[in-house]
């Protein structure tokens, strides 16, 4: 509930313009960009990106362990699947 | 918080923060105008709704507030009426025939309640990024993780489509339908909804499928259960199942992989996106997260219940496919109750193939930086249906392959999406802590405790199906 009360009086603004509004006229680019966040904007999400983050040693161990651990269980179902089919034909 | 300026970038456009006191000079306006997309103002229409109802909810009259709800509610629903798929039913079917009221029932409520705790991470991702998931792990990762992470997703995808489409051939043989007319028709049906070209009307559609998911709770009332049983295998856990350990330990896997697997993580948070959510819809998010949890517990339940007969009057499920279990309840349910459970079958393959079609649409796009919303119409967004159907296309023709041993192959890809999950979880994990990204909204102490969990769990399930499997002696196999 904490995060719908964050920024209260500016979105109240916006909450009446779209109440007392007719449905907006889309048409006008000023009124799409009142009802959306900056970075909901098609254009402007394709022109910015998160950078990457900096991966220390334990994490890049963290992600290899857990990348290994697939290919190892992928190969165990493999076992699996195998032994299955062969005792089924 | 805020994302860097691609460099290669010749725009310099940047929207102010919405106020309506923003101000944007004409000339910028002109400029604006031709930035645009259909998706943006498509997006726009539905956060004004948002917008009235939320206005108009601030006072104490009820109504609005539950108008707000039913405008927030999407996502979540969909993503666990949706994971209650084909494979899901057919495992707690399986379950149900084998083994009967007891240790699974608390253990599927377990499931889900750690469903809940990841996704409702994704809805967090979404609301405050505005970024779907393939698209943050690439963008924070890198490429090189990012290609290992859609390997598991595109994999996991392909193969657990391919069982959607078995539920809906299977669902649909029990009134004698040829596969290949039910697997076309489940076809033509995706592509109806997708062509809407619209996220609300997709959601809706979608959503009004999956309300059938609710087919298994008459058929579980027709089983007539006794509560009583119901209620002490709630509260004890007990009984615990007998037999064989190996067959055990894969329905416990199987029924994991029921409830968490990476494409809901992938699904959830890009139609969060695509819905136009934002950090202040949380609430509902979570409201909406633990609405799709609680009905999809119920529902997977109610089709454990439904074929705790064939356990109780003894009858050998274990070579049923999804055709067998409708077919074996007669007796019990009645033609009713059965073709109840059968109709339940088709739709939890239907609405998942929709689902699991547009999350590998939807992770593509993100990759690719390819148009990826159904907000877009189809000539714009061309490539992302494509993937939407052509995944959908390979998985529907390969189920028509003859003799395929479909309920193996159910639990297999069950088990695959348990496998998968830990590297997705651990992704999810790192993303929703990353304070560049999620701002104030990262995990606090008991989300992380719990995400540390479940994904803890999930090793720890995945590691014993290893030893089991290598070492069968080990199990007394």
């Amino acid at each position: 509930m904490s995060d719908q009360k964050k920024g209260t009086a500016e979105d109240t603004r916006v909450d009446q313009l779209g109440v007392t509004a007719k449905p907006p006229n889309l048409d006008d680019p000023r009124v799409v960009l009142s009802l959306l966040e900056a970075d909901q904007v098609v254009a402007e999400k394709r022109q910015t990106r998160f950078g990457r983050r900096n991966l220390s040693l334990s994490l890049r161990m963290l992600l290899w362990g857990l990348r290994v651990y697939v290919v190892l269980m992928l190969v165990i179902v493999l076992i699996d699947v195998l032994r299955t089919l062969h005792l089924n034909p | 918080m805020t994302p860097e300026k691609d460099p290669s970038s010749t725009a310099s456009f940047r929207p102010a923060r919405p106020t309506t006191e923003t101000a944007v000079s004409s000339s910028v306006s002109n400029e604006l105008a031709g930035l645009l997309t259909h998706e943006d103002r498509d997006r726009a229409r539905d956060r004004w709704r948002v917008m009235r109802a939320r206005w108009r909810g601030a006072g104490r009259n009820p109504f609005p507030k539950i108008s707000l709800l039913w405008l927030l509610i999407g996502p979540g629903v969909l993503v666990f009426l949706g994971e209650n798929d084909a494979p899901s039913m057919l495992s707690y079917s399986a379950t149900g025939a084998r083994y009967g009221i007891g240790f699974f029932i608390p253990f599927m409520v377990l499931t889900f309640v750690m469903g809940f705790v990841v996704q409702e991470m994704t809805v967090r991702l979404g609301a405050v990024t505005h970024r779907g998931h393939a698209e943050l792990i690439f963008d924070r990762f890198g490429k090189f993780w990012g290609l290992f992470a859609m390997g598991d997703l595109i994999l996991g995808n392909f193969l657990t489509l391919v069982t959607e489409f078995i539920g809906v051939r299977a669902g649909l043989s029990y009134f004698g339908i040829r596969p290949v007319v039910s697997v076309g028709a489940a076809l033509v049906l995706v592509m109806v909804v997708i062509a809407t070209g619209r996220y609300w009307t997709w959601e809706r559609i979608t959503l009004g499928l999956a309300a059938f998911n609710a087919l298994f709770v008459p058929a579980a009332l027709l089983a007539h259960p006794n509560w009583g049983s119901v209620g002490h295998a709630l509260v004890t856990w007990t009984p615990f199942p007998k037999g064989d350990e190996y067959e055990i330990l894969t329905l416990m896997l199987s029924t994991i992989g029921a409830t968490v697997t990476p494409w809901m993580l992938f699904f959830q948070q890009s139609a969060v996106v695509d819905k136009g959510m934002q950090p202040r819809d949380l609430a509902a998010g979570r409201f909406d997260t633990g609405l799709g949890a609680l009905l999809a517990a119920i529902f997977g339940i109610a089709a454990l219940l439904a074929t705790a007969p064939l356990f109780q009057h003894g009858i050998d499920a274990s070579q049923f496919q999804g055709l067998e279990f409708a077919q074996a309840l007669k007796p019990w349910l009645g033609q009713i109750g059965s073709t109840l459970f059968a109709l339940g079958i088709f739709e939890a393959g239907i609405v998942a193939a929709i689902a699991i079609s547009t999350s590998s649409a939807y992770a593509f796009g993100e990759v690719f930086q390819t148009g990826h919303s159904l907000n877009r119409p189809l000539r714009e967004g061309w490539a992302f249906y494509l993937v939407l159907l052509g995944s959908a296309f390979v998985a529907a023709s390969l189920v028509l392959i003859p003799n395929v041993p479909l309920e193996f192959i159910v639990l297999t890809v069950n088990v695959i999406a348990v496998l998968a999950m830990p590297p997705a979880l651990a992704f999810l994990l790192l993303l929703v802590n990353d304070r560049e990204v999620m701002g104030d909204h990262v995990n606090g102490r008991w989300a992380n405790i719990a995400g540390v969990t479940v994904t803890v769990l999930l090793i720890c399930a995945g590691i014993g199906f290893g030893i089991a499997t290598v070492f069968p002696k080990v199990l007394g196999g």
